[in-house]
Order: structure tokens, then sequence, then C-alpha cells
């Protein structure tokens, strides 16, 4: 091996003027104002000169520190244009980075050198020195001669200050431009946050779901330079997509665009759920016109996803061509996702109303007025998923002042719950109105469950209520029992011998069971949801709501806003929660009653007399005959009162003795009824009655009705 | 119709019957009136009304059927009423002497039979 390991040199040179002259040359302050590129240059022209030297390059480490690549070179330039990179450890420069000391190689032709072009340049004799920086390697610094040349220690020493020179300026630079680099890093991840918090404000939340959608494109097109932005959506059927919202570009909107998925721009976006780039429209299977005649040139678009389902497509596009950055796409699809989000939201919640205003409508608006009971019901979705239950529960007018009362319960939740309720509720009522016993109605209602809905199982419960013999009627299909509050307000469940539950077999058959219900008592009917809490047996649920039936019973409403009020103090419930209370009113021996003027209103004054007469020991014929003649009366009060409201007249009627007395008061004026087959009202009350006197005061008239009771026997 | 009473038909022959149930006062008896003329037609022969499941009828269900009866006589066409007896409709219908105005019986065959006349 003929090459010379210089050592390193000891200090500083000394000797000649002129290699002080030399020396201050390459360490000369002046140099420190250069930029690194400069400084590089100049050192290298001046080494060459000192050194008389044909080239001269400086090679730094690449940022992995494993290659040197040529940064500066003169009478060699072909090193950097061409971008040299030689690997540390081997041929001459790598050996003098490995190895941090300077090497010379007095004939080229004899020695490992590995860049070809210090061949090609005809290259005999080269000098190089390490460039240490901060205790590191950082490059190489190496002068070449074209005939073969003798470096002294001197040169040595030049080159190696020349190099020293060189580091600390690459040193200082490269610690600038990290710095540089960071701070430009930080800066860009500052612009990408403000970014992602313009499209992530929480103040959009407040928006309408189309406000939210205008606000996000016109951010997006903002923060990416974009001209267009718009949101289309899929169709239900999942074959097209339309246009929901844009920007710049809002006659995509106006006009209705539809696009099929799977083909085109945005077609394919959701077919194959990624972002798509297109950098140049005019080459590329974009299918909206619309986009063509605006002339719009590059598009971005990602797919709007919900728990991974495609919901649609938000896209970008510029007038001019252009490239987006990961980071553009990373934001576009977060303001997708922020769409996305906001529109299944949206849709959820109108789901909800829906379905809350069509279970409004398929359970009864109002449970109407029933003279001597007082009724009320409370329903409470449950609190989870769709907002339609199965629950169902109804009262109705049966004729003869008998009400029907029902409940139930739909296995399963969703619009083919809801429906199935809708259709047993309108099928039960049908049947109690055709007149057919409770025991028949629920049998037949049984049998056309079996023939809408095959294998559907539903629980249901009903009841007759009979307020003038107050006697209960109960039919239970596998329903919880109803809970009976007596007037002295202790509580039980009525020991009903429950029927299976509807839908289970074709030929069931149910029985009705009859309980007497005193005047004053309420009947509570509920379904599974009120008495079935979250790890709580059956029996200690149906004991919590006895308990709180025998401390709540001010009113049917107080009632039944404390089992409501529980259930949401326990959490929201579960399950649907519905829940009716019925109170027989008691009646004493002096009634007063005020009705509107109106003929719908005799019904009520009859049930509620026949009511009281029973109560008073009438019998049948009695109650009948009594009962029309005080209907006589109503009816002209009817006619002939004037008084709007609620309490156009009054029935008053009480027992003196033997005798039972009515008397019907309004302030309207008597009149003798005209027609036809008019006017039979009063010999009717006469015959009907033992005596009928009719006063006319300044107020109105007074019809006293009197009959003496024939069964009325004192005990 | 109200839910206070509720009219079944039911066509014997050329007669139709016309059951009334439930209960008839001021508030329903137009509707019960309308529902009752439908079933007749300018070749109706006669109609029955059977009052045998009514459980309630006041002067305004006497009214309509002495009226039916007036309207149905000027078209020489029949009309009888089936009511239970004894029953408080069937004193109510003596009382008023609807009894005296149109063939009152107890069953629906001598009802038709009224109403059919000889030869049918």
């Amino acid at each position: 091996m003929e090459t010379w390991e210089a050592s390193t040199p000891a200090g500083l040179p000394t000797g000649a003027p002129q290699a002080l002259a030399d020396l201050q040359r390459v360490t000369d302050a002046a140099l420190s104002h250069l930029s690194l590129n400069s400084l590089l240059a100049a050192l290298l022209e001046r080494i060459a000169e000192i050194l008389h030297s044909d080239t001269a390059a400086f090679l730094l480490l690449d940022d992995s520190g494993d290659v040197l690549v040529a940064r500066a070179a003169k009478g060699i330039e072909e090193e950097v244009e061409q971008g040299v990179r030689i690997p540390v450890g081997r041929g001459f420069a790598g050996r003098i980075a490995a190895e941090r000391h300077p090497i010379y190689i007095p004939d080229v032709d004899h020695a490992d050198v590995l860049n070809p072009l210090l061949r090609q340049k005809g290259i005999r004799s080269l000098l190089g020195v390490p460039l240490v920086a901060s205790g590191r390697v950082v490059g190489v610094l190496h002068v070449g001669t074209l005939t073969p040349r003798v470096f002294t220690a001197a040169d040595t020493e030049l080159l190696q200050v020349a190099a020293d020179r060189a580091a600390l300026a690459i040193d200082h630079a490269q610690a600038y431009e990290h710095e540089r680099e960071a701070r430009e890093r930080s800066e860009r991840a500052v612009r990408v946050l403000e970014s992602v918090q313009r499209v992530t404000d929480a103040a959009l939340a407040y928006l309408s779901t189309d406000e939210l959608l205008n606000v996000l494109l016109e951010r997006m097109r903002e923060i990416l330079h974009a001209d267009t932005a718009a949101i289309l959506m899929l169709e239900h059927d999942g074959r097209m997509l339309r246009a929901r919202a844009a920007k710049g570009i809002e006659e995509e909107v106006e006009q209705g665009v539809r696009l099929p998925v799977g083909r085109g721009f945005a077609g394919r976006i959701a077919a194959e759920r990624h972002p798509i780039f297109i950098p140049d429209v005019d080459h590329s299977d974009v299918l909206n016109p619309l986009l063509r005649e605006k002339g719009i040139r590059s598009l971005l678009g990602v797919p709007l996803l919900v728990e991974g389902r495609v919901i649609g497509v938000l896209h970008v596009g510029t007038l001019t061509p252009r490239e987006f950055t990961d980071d553009d796409r990373n934001l576009l699809q977060l303001a997708a996702d922020r769409a996305a989000l906001a529109i299944d939201h949206a849709e959820i919640y109108e789901q909800r109303r829906l379905a809350a205003a069509l279970q409004r409508s398929l359970l009864p608006q109002d449970l109407g007025e029933f003279p001597g009971l007082e009724v009320t019901a409370r329903y409470m979705p449950a609190a989870v998923g769709t907002a339609l239950g199965g629950d169902w529960y109804d009262l109705f007018p049966i004729g003869a002042g008998r009400i029907g009362i029902a409940v139930g319960d739909v296995v399963g939740r969703g619009l083919e719950a809801a429906a199935l309720m809708a259709q047993l509720r309108t099928t039960l009522r049908a049947y109690a109105f055709d007149g057919h016993p409770p025991a028949e109605v629920v049998d037949r209602l049984n049998r056309m469950l079996a023939y809408l809905r095959p294998a559907t199982m539903t629980t249901a419960a009903y009841l007759t209520l009979d307020p003038e013999r107050h006697t209960l009627q109960v039919v239970s299909a596998g329903h919880p029992p109803p809970l009976v509050i007596a007037p002295d307000g202790t509580a039980r469940y009525l020991p009903i011998k429950g029927g299976i539950a509807l839908g289970v077999s074709r030929g069931s058959r149910y029985a009705a069971q009859e309980f007497d219900l005193p005047p004053g008592s309420t009947v509570v009917l509920f379904t599974d949801g009120v008495v079935e809490v979250r790890g709580e047996a059956l029996d200690e649920g149906l004991e919590r709501l006895r308990l709180l039936a025998e401390r709540e019973h001010a009113s049917v409403d107080v009632l039944c806003d404390s089992v409501i009020e529980t259930m949401v103090a326990d959490g929201r419930p579960a399950d649907d929660v519905a829940v009716l209370a019925v109170h027989l009113v008691p009646l004493g021996d002096h009634v007063v009653t005020a009705w509107p003027a109106q003929a719908e209103a005799l019904a009520g004054v009859r049930h509620l007399l026949r009511r009281w007469l029973r109560q008073q020991g009438a019998v049948d014929d009695e109650i009948y005959d009594i009962t029309v003649a005080c209907q006589e009366a109503c009816a002209n009060a009817v006619e002939h009162a004037y008084a709007p409201g609620k309490e156009a007249f009054e029935v008053e009627a009480r027992k003196v003795g033997r005798t039972v007395e009515i008397v019907v008061r309004d302030r309207g004026q008597w009149r003798r009824a005209r027609g036809t087959h008019r006017g039979r009202g009063m010999p009717m009350m006469e015959a009907l009655m033992d005596s009928v006197h009719v006063q006319h005061t300044a107020d109105g008239t007074a019809v006293i009705l009197r009959r003496e009771l024939a069964g009325d026997a004192p005990a | 119709m109200s839910t206070l009473a509720r009219i079944e038909d039911e066509w014997h022959h050329e007669v139709p019957v016309a059951r009334l149930k439930g209960e008839v006062d001021t508030s329903n008896v137009d509707e019960v009136r309308e529902r009752l003329r439908s079933l007749l037609t300018n070749r109706s022969v006669a109609l029955v009304i059977d009052l045998s499941q009514t459980t309630y009828l006041d002067s305004a269900g006497i009214n309509l059927l002495f009226a039916l009866g007036d309207e149905m006589r000027g078209r020489q066409q029949r009309l009888a009423v089936v009511v239970a007896d004894p029953s408080p409709i069937a004193r109510m219908i003596t009382l008023t002497g609807l009894d005296q105005a149109m063939p009152v019986r107890p069953t629906l065959a001598e009802a038709l039979g009224d109403v059919r006349g000889p030869g049918e």
C-alpha cells in the first residue's frame, strides 16, 4: 500500500510568514457572513489556490450518517452535479470519515479510490481530512492534483484548519436548517390543527343539519383553497347519490343532480369507500356534467362514513390543476366524518320524532269523560333505540254506562310492533262494540292475531267496568294482574286465573272473572315495563308498585305521575311503560251534577242516574221509568237552555223517605214542543212519575219529578 | 254512528229487518233514522224494526217510530216492531200508544207474518 496516512496535526503551523498569511485566508472572519454554499465555495477557491491543487471538494455526511454526499466541488464539479455518494468506511473519502484522520494518496492508480470521477479526471495525488464539528464527523474535505505531488505535514495542517472552519460553518448551518425545518413542521401542524378545529368546532353542533353542511363546505373551501365543495347523499336504495349541499357549484343541489353508485368520480368513492384524487378532470371518468361545465380541473373526494357504512360523498374541486397533500386528504376526511355524524344524528332525531308522533297517534289522544269516573293514562317509551313500542292501552264506552278497558304489550319494538299494537287495539274495540261479552272479545282477538301475524306473542288484559252494578269483569291473556286500591286505601292484585298469552294457540279459550268494585275503588292496569326492573325479581317489582299505589292515590293523575316519576328516578326505562287508572267516584245520597247543553250529555246523565237509583234500592223497572222521565226533562233543557259552557243545566237527585226526587234546572224558558210527533215528553213524564211540577222563575225553569219506590221497605 | 247504538240488518226475502242494539236518545236519533231509511227503496214493501236488544228508548225514539210509520204508510209500505214483553220498552210503547199505530210483536216471526200479509 503506497498510501501515506498523515498524523493528526499537533498544533498551529509555524515558520514561513506565507503560511500564516495562508492560514488567515482560510480563517478570515469575513467568511462568516457568507451563506454556507458561498462559504464552502470560497474555502475551496482559497485552498486550491494555496495548495496549488487542481481539484477540491467537500463531501458531507447525509442524515443517516452512513453515506458521504458531494456538496461543493472545484475542478471536479461533476461530483456535485452527479450527486456522488460514497459509503462511510470504504474508499478514500469513506475511510477518512470512518477513521477520522487525514489520508494522503501519492498515486491514485495504486490505491482503493472508489469514486470513478477521480480516475476519469486523471487525478494522480489526493489529500483529504475529516470535517469534525462538536466532536463528530460531518464530512470530508479533499484536494487533488493532476500530476503526482507530495503533500507536506504543513499542507495537511492547513487543509485541516480549513476543514475545521468549514465544519463549524456546516454545523451551524445544519443546526439552523434543523431549526427552520422544525419551525416549519410546527407551523404546519398548527395550521392543520386550526383547520381541524374549524371542522370539529363544537359550536357547529347547534346548527341545523343544512346550516352545518353549508358551514362545513364553506370552511373546507377556505382551508383547502378549493373553488367548489359538495356533499352528495346515498339514496335509500343505495344505488344513487343525490346532491345535498354545495358551495361554488350550487346548481348541483338546485338541479337535484343524481349519480349512479359504482361509476364516475363520486360513484366510485361511494362504492370503493376510499378517497379518490383526480389531478386532471379532462382525462378521467367524471360523469357529472356540471363539474366539466364549471371548468373544474382537479378533484379530491372522500366517503361519508357512519359506523363503517357509506352514507354519502364529500368532494372539493379547483378551477386550476393542483395537487392535494395527505394533510389535505385527512382534513377532508375529518370534515366528512363530521358531516356524516351530523346527518346521521339528524336522521335518527327525525326518525325518533316521527316515531313518537306515530306512537301518539296510535294510542288514544284523550280517554274522554265518563261521569262518575276518573280516568287517566300515561305512556313512556323506552330510553333506548327507536321510540316506537308495542305497549298499548284503550278505554271506551260499551253502552249502558259501561266501559271497556284494555291494556296490552306486543313483544318487540319498532314499526312492526307498533303496527300490530294498533291493529290489536282497533280489533279489540270492534269486537267490544259488536256487543260480545269480554271473554268472547278476547277469544276473537286471539284468533284474529293468529290470522294477522302467526307466531307472534302478546299479552293483553280486557276489563269491563259496570259502574251501576260496580262490577269488574276481567279477562287476562298472560298479562300482569290488575291492581285494585280499595276505598280504605289498601291495594291488592286481583286473584285472576291468567289465560295464555295471545297468539300462542289458535284454540285458546278465555274466561272472564267478575269482581266487586265498591265505589271509591281504583283499578290500575299496567304493562310489565312498570314492574320489571333490571336486577329485580318480578315479585319485588309488583310489591313496589303495590306499596306506591297505597301511598300515592290522592287522584288517578297523582298515582300515574308517581309511577312514571319512579321509573324515571330509577333511570330511564329499558322497556316501554304504560299505566292506566280508573277511579269509581262514590256517589252520595244527595247528588247535584251540572251538564253542558248538548244531546251527547244525555247518556252521561242517564248512566249516572241509573247508578244512583240502584244505589238507592230502586228495581229495574223503576230505574228505567225514572230515567226516561228525567231524560225528557233534560232533553228539554238541552233544547231550550241558552247558557253555553259545561254547566248549562243541573240535575239534582235525593231521596226523601221512600220518595225519589229529581230536579232538572236550566236557565232557559220552558216551551211546549211543536210538531206532529213532538210533545210526547210531558205526558210520558206524567205517566212514569207520581208527580211532575214545572216551576218558571226569573232565572229559568225547574222540573221537579217525584216517585215513591215500591221495593224500598226499610230493613 | 255514535257508539251508543248500532244497527244490524238482515233480509228475510224482500223484507229488511233492522236489529237496533244499544241506546237511542236525542243525541243519536237522527243517525238511527237515516240508517233505517237507507234500508228502504221505493220498491220496498215493508220494514221490521227489532227492538229486543235495545237497552234504552225514550220519547225521541218513540217519535221516530211514529214518524217513520206515517212516512211508510204514505208510500204503501208496512212497518212492524219486535219488542220483548214484558220489558220497559214494551211498557213505553203501550204508554205512548205506538202499539195502536203499528203492529208490535214479541217475536220476529210474528212481525214478519204481519208485514208480508196474506198470500206470502
